[in-house]
């Protein structure tokens, strides 16, 4: 890094042209020196969020002005238009997918995903336009998916391709896909925390300390955008919801086991039904979003056009008591069915939509029920609902933590955070016992791709140091001590190595051979420390990884593991045979625990 | 096909975000030209649905009133007008499940402009569906005070007319009767007006309000035969038969095809005339009016018993506590009564017996009460003398 310069020379005269362009270089020569690669990258995570943020409502605009030409302004049901035009719209997203925009069929979470981990952060700007075009097509023509997904990808890929541009390190271009990806959700949804949640806990996968500022940035940036063109206005009115006696938790934990069973069927719907229709022939491929155009279709033909497209105007008016619940039950096996055929068929488009809309109408149905047995709940019709939603994101979605702040931040209520919690809980929980691969996994592993995972990583159990831990030998030597006397405390000693504790800190080591040759040498009276390197052991402590620990078992055959809050104090010690040890009866239970299949 | 995008960017790190910066502004610049260029259609889109939802909001087909606003306000989803005339639409749709959404819309809108005096109004009108007497008062009371776009008085007042109207209807007759007494006192000069909140003061009950309000109207239109008929129903209703009397034989002339002010002041003038505690009449007239009300009580009475199937021979002497009998079981008592008092008409010339008009009086007034009660509303003479009872009464209390 160069040295900082004053940005303008006070002496220099900076009337003439010639002055001007020397200002000029030497602030842009400074400019460079401050734009090291950690704070280019938080500048360029804001300009991500921008052109995402720009990019997504241009894709709001497509969706809903397709759905305006395409379907009309009014809602019609029994009209030949609702079957007509999502079948015609199938085919034409079909040829765009089979013959210009390959690898944009589904949701976009886990070609994102894929390419944080796969792909070192290549995404091709041509998915940006494919997804942008074809699920603008398919969803404004009523196909029941979602533009949250889509509008991820679309965000990662923008990033994806400045980065390109700029030629960034292949370390920062693996990153920059889930950067965009925050700021695509987050300008869909309209929520930021929720996005950035999500992109940790399913793009990510992991908990990321050195990503985390650029995916807020970025998030945030985007939101700004789309709030400063289409308004500030939530996505649904929220209605008045309350949460006042703790026994009425039963009640939420009751949707949330409905939730947790609605999760698994529409999981395991999408789950056995994707690879079949996968399976078949490959021109088949060229009909089947316009078959599940018709059938969605027919469905709103038939009386339910709320199942068509997002759908989050028939959530509002779940959301405002509008239907009974019968009609809210049937919407959410309704939407279950539509997406699912929507999604197996290969139409571009997401299922975030869909599932807030399942988990609305059942938590409605649910809400509805439950309050009609017991008419002193206090939880109105709108509180299930949005209730529902975070049920449904935990359960099938399986990302508990954005599930919850999502509730939160699109109700902007805290008093239903602990309905919120509980229900969820139950969902997720429920799910995880039922279907042991998450949905997004499921697809990657269909794909025949295998990702690393926040729900992975919560169930492996880290060999930490202690794991692998020694006790306090019997003998420890003091380098403070004559070598004739150490030598003497280890003469009889089964122990060949033993560990010295060294003045006035720090640990070394010193074999019976060694103390033995300095004694025959006439060294007896000198100290341990004047003879022994001075080169310290280096010290675990009982907390790190067992990997941390890898490090050094070749060099040492000792290495003491010390107290944190007392580096004199010592735990214990490990050895190259007790960390391999370990590692070796870790592998031991794991190969005993592989399915066989 | 492999396509690479060529290379647009400068290296250097100034450069960079000069060319990002620029890019972003001119991305800026086109979407707002594309947001702008597409807001404007859809609130033309906006406006048409709108109008549509209007016209089937106007022919009561709500549902197709709904869908038109509903899909007018996804092309301007911030309009107030539109969410507005949604709600109205919800509300006046009667499904009890839209009152809902149509208080959430309304509740967005106040927390916008809580001075709006529509948006007031229309919740007031929400929370007078649900019967909420609060919640309706309150903002009811919002819309009076809030801002209005034109009329400002005449609105007001037919805001709390609307009130007083749903107060009524819930029976809160106090609250209604103070909010009459707010209203007479910001009227217009209209005998329209005047005449409306008369009838509102009669249906709270409050009938000398009502009658102040009637000769109001009567003073700004003096030969307004509904004035006079109500100025006549109401001094009827409050025991001033002299006034009623007045005012009905004015409204009957003026409309005489006006039966009920017809028998009103049939009724009206047999009360007069069969009154015996007129101050203006001689001894021998209230005298005369005393043996022609008793025997028209002992007719009553016997009438009654014959139709209700009551044996008036089987008297209970001992009972002298009638209001708390039974009306029915009172008969026969009450026929002792009329007996054991029947003698004291010769001793009414007698100047020394002051007490006894009232004493014969009160058998005349118990059995026509008694047999009000047990044989319906009379007619006639017997009509005359319960409403003679009445006002005694309600002028001892």
């Amino acid at each position: 890094m160069s040295n900082p310069a004053p940005l303008v020379d006070p002496s220099a005269p900076s009337s003439t042209p010639a002055a001007r362009v020397k200002t000029s270089r030497r602030l842009f020569s400074t400019l460079e020196g401050v734009f090291h690669e950690e704070v280019f990258f938080l500048i360029l995570s804001v300009f991500i969020g921008i052109f995402s943020g720009l990019a997504v409502v241009c894709f709001r605009l497509t969706i809903d002005w397709m759905h305006l030409a395409l379907l009309g302004p009014l809602p019609q049901t029994h009209s030949w238009r609702l079957f007509a035009v999502p079948s015609l719209a199938g085919l034409v997203v079909a040829a765009l997918v089979m013959r210009v925009f390959p690898g944009i069929r589904g949701s976009g979470v886990n070609q994102t995903k894929s390419a944080l981990y796969i792909f070192n952060g290549f995404i091709p700007f041509r998915t940006a336009v494919g997804k942008f075009i074809c699920a603008g097509i398919a969803i404004g023509s009523g196909q029941s998916l979602g533009p949250e997904d889509p509008s991820l990808q679309i965000g990662a890929s923008i990033a994806s391709a400045l980065g390109r541009q700029l030629e960034i390190s292949r370390e920062k271009l693996r990153l920059m896909a889930p950067v965009g990806a925050a700021a695509g959700l987050a300008a869909a949804f309209n929520a930021p925390i929720s996005a950035v949640l999500f992109v940790i806990e399913e793009v990510i996968g992991r908990w990321s300390a050195g990503i985390l500022g650029s995916v807020v940035l970025s998030a945030v940036a985007s939101v700004v955008v789309v709030r400063s063109f289409l308004g500030s206005e939530p996505l649904f009115r929220i209605p008045v919801t309350t949460f006042k006696r703790p026994t009425e938790l039963i009640a939420y934990a009751v949707l949330g086991i409905a939730g947790g069973l609605a999760s698994v069927a529409f999981a395991k719907s999408i789950g056995y039904f994707r690879p079949l229709l996968k399976a078949l022939p490959r021109w088949t491929q060229y009909f089947q979003p316009a078959i599940a155009g018709l059938l969605v279709g027919l469905i709103g033909f038939l009386g339910f056009p709320q199942v068509m497209g997002a759908g989050y105007d028939s959530m509002d008016q779940a959301m405002h008591g509008q239907y009974a619940w019968k009609v809210l039950a049937l919407l959410a096996v309704l939407k279950i069915l539509a997406t699912t055929v929507s999604f197996v068929s290969g139409t571009p488009g997401g299922m975030f939509a869909p599932t807030l809309f399942i988990g609305a109408m059942l938590g409605g149905a649910v809400g509805d029920i439950e309050r009609f047995y017991f008419p002193h709940l206090t939880g109105s019709t709108g509180t299930y609902v949005l209730v529902g939603m975070g049920v449904l994101f935990a359960g099938f979605l399986r990302v508990p933590m954005t599930s919850v702040f999502m509730v939160l931040e699109v109700s902007g209520n805290y008093e239903i955070i602990v309905p919120v919690i509980v229900a969820n809980t139950f969902s997720y929980l429920i799910s995880r016992s039922l279907q042991s691969i998450p949905i997004f996994d499921l697809l990657t592993r269909q794909d025949g791709l295998i990702l690393p995972s926040l729900e992975e990583e919560r169930e492996e159990t880290i060999l930490r140091v202690e794991d692998a831990m020694l006790p306090v030998p019997a003998t420890i030597l003091s380098a403070q001590d004559y070598v004739d006397a150490n030598f003497r405390r280890v003469q009889n000693s089964a122990d060949s190595t033993f560990l010295v504790r060294m003045h006035p800190s720090g640990w070394n080591t010193a074999t019976r051979d060694q103390l033995q040759r300095l004694f025959r040498e006439g060294k007896g009276e000198l100290t341990l420390a004047s003879v022994l390197s001075s080169q310290s052991l280096p010290s675990l402590y009982p907390d790190l990884p067992l990997d941390s620990a890898l490090r050094y078992v070749n060099d040492y055959p000792l290495i003491p593991v010390v107290n944190r809050a007392d580096s004199r104090h010592l735990e214990g010690i490990v050895s190259r045979d007790s960390v391999f040890e370990k590692y070796g009866s870790r592998r031991a239970i794991e190969v005993t625990h592989l399915d066989p299949l | 096909m492999s396509w690479q995008m060529p290379k647009l960017i400068p290296r250097s790190a100034p450069m960079i975000l000069l060319v990002l910066t620029l890019a972003a502004a001119t991305g800026f610049a086109a979407v707002s030209h594309l947001v702008s260029r597409y807001t404007a259609n859809q609130q033309a889109r906006g406006r048409k649905l709108y109008a549509l939802g209007l016209e089937s909001a106007k022919a009561s087909h709500y549902d197709d009133a709904i869908a038109a606003f509903r899909a007018a306000l996804t092309c301007d989803p911030t309009n107030s007008q539109y969410q507005l005339s949604l709600a109205r639409a919800l509300r006046d749709s009667n499904v009890p499940r839209r009152l809902d959404e149509a208080e959430s819309y309304l509740i967005a809108l106040w927390q916008r402009t809580p001075q709006d005096a529509a948006v007031n109004l229309a919740l007031a009108r929400v929370a007078a569906h649900r019967g909420s007497i609060e919640d309706a008062t309150r903002y009811y009371h919002n819309a009076m005070y809030g801002v209005w776009s034109s009329d400002l008085d005449a609105n007001r007042n037919k805001a709390r007319i609307e009130l007083i109207q749903f107060l009524l209807k819930q029976g809160a007759r106090a609250q209604a009767d103070s909010e009459l007494i707010a209203l007479a006192a910001a009227l217009p000069p209209d005998p329209a007006a005047h005449l409306q909140t008369a009838q509102l003061f009669q249906q709270a009950l409050d009938y000398p309000g009502a009658l102040a309000q009637y000769e109001e109207a009567l003073h700004l239109d003096p030969g307004n035969s509904t004035a006079l008929a109500g100025a006549g129903e109401t001094a009827y209703h409050s025991g001033n038969y002299s006034s009623a009397q007045r005012y009905l034989r004015s409204a009957v002339n003026a409309n005489p095809a006006d039966a009920e002010s017809r028998q009103l002041l049939a009724s009206t003038d047999l009360v007069l005339l069969a009154n015996p505690f007129h101050s203006h009449i001689s001894d021998a007239e209230r005298n005369r009016r005393i043996n022609a009300a008793f025997s028209q009580a002992e007719n009553r009475l016997t009438a009654c018993a014959q139709q209700a199937g009551i044996d008036l021979t089987k008297t209970d002497l001992t009972n002298n506590n009638l209001k708390n009998t039974a009306p029915a079981s009172a008969l026969p008592g009450l026929q002792a009564r009329w007996q054991l008092a029947k003698p004291d008409l010769n001793l009414l010339r007698s100047p020394a017996e002051t007490d006894l008009p009232d004493s014969i009086m009160d058998v005349v007034f118990q059995i026509e009460e008694q047999t009000a009660a047990t044989c319906g509303q009379p007619q006639g003479l017997d009509l005359a003398l319960l409403l003679i009872s009445q006002k005694r009464e309600a002028a001892g209390q």
